[in-house]
């Protein structure tokens, strides 16, 4: 049985089975595909294939610099809520879409990574410095499963979570409400624990400092 | 904003006055919302306020209500450029969030 995380004198750590890691190992995996299948759907063209690999890299520079054409929200649930529209207006959304996505889609995938990387080793020992990039790779993995289970309002999560407790006997849904609810176990845990270090700073005036 | 009527102005020269909307849009101000929605944790919510923004322990618990509560809350103010870098980084945490014009 896996303990939650605390709080050490390096950073965090949890102990988890090794079905546990590999099971969190391959849900960032499918995600990082996710992600991946994303950033070729958006920049193959009908005729970048048989350009100049050279050229089609240039152009893609060229596209993004230039934003002129708003670029549509991925059809993908799961990709809409991960890479969100940023505005109400369709076009609006797709013009900023154009301009940000890929570096979004890039930082996603670095945390991925990243956790993929931290669930390598037994305990799962992380450094104050990477728990941030753990803990949205944690939280990216939720909003799949979410996605996935269909949880929309406050009413769903009841639903997930009494599915979750439910028989022994479960099927596929009910086994992704489990792992949902491991992983928000998991994610509140650390995040709690990153809670107590966060510096108390009174900056309240300037509200959108950052 | 002067008027285009009647000009004899080639193409570049009318784009320099689009141009020209597009600076003044970037300089009127926007607000980012973070919308409320079932998945992201409180604990979470609250700590992305906290190190993000740099807010105390109790604003960022008072806004993550807020969110829970209303539905929305603003979480900053400033130029087009600084909503957009806001936003994204919202998004990069995995919150619900939209930049809008400040009313």
């Amino acid at each position: 049985m896996a303990t939650a995380f605390r709080a050490t004198t390096k950073g965090y750590r949890a102990d988890l089975e090794p079905h546990e890691r590999r099971l969190l190992s391959s849900l960032c995996a499918d995600v990082i595909t996710l992600l991946q299948n994303r950033e070729k759907e958006t920049t193959d063209t009908p005729d970048s294939a048989s350009e100049d690999p050279e050229f089609a890299h240039f152009r893609a520079e060229m596209a993004g610099l230039g934003g002129d054409e708003p670029l549509a929200a991925p059809t993908d649930e799961v990709l809409r809520r991960l890479l969100p529209d940023a505005l109400d207006d369709e076009e609006e959304a797709g013009h900023f879409r154009r301009l940000s996505e890929s570096s979004l889609r890039g930082a996603k995938l670095a945390d991925l990574r990243t956790a993929r990387m931290l669930l390598e080793s037994s305990p799962v020992s992380i450094q104050e410095e990477v728990a941030p990039m753990f803990g949205r790779a944690l939280n990216d993995l939720r909003l799949t499963l979410a996605s996935r289970l269909n949880l929309e309002t406050e009413e769903d999560a009841e639903r997930v979570h009494e599915l979750a407790l439910a028989s022994r006997s479960k099927d596929s849904e009910a086994f992704m409400a489990e792992i949902y609810t491991f992983i928000t176990w998991l994610q509140e845990s650390l995040f709690s624990a990153m809670t107590e270090f966060l510096p108390e700073e009174e900056t309240d005036e300037d509200m959108g400092s950052a | 904003m002067s008027s285009a009527q009647g000009s004899t102005l080639s193409r570049e020269e009318t784009d320099l006055d689009s141009e020209f909307s597009r600076l003044l849009s970037a300089q009127r101000p926007y607000q980012v919302v973070v919308w409320n929605d079932p998945v992201n944790l409180m604990t979470y919510v609250s700590w992305v306020f906290r190190s993000y923004f740099g807010h105390s322990k109790a604003r960022a618990k008072e806004l993550m209500l807020q969110v829970h509560h209303q539905g929305r809350a603003v979480v900053s103010h400033g130029p087009r450029e600084k909503a957009e870098q806001d936003v994204t980084a919202m998004h990069q945490f995995g919150l619900q969030a939209t930049l809008e014009e400040a009313e």
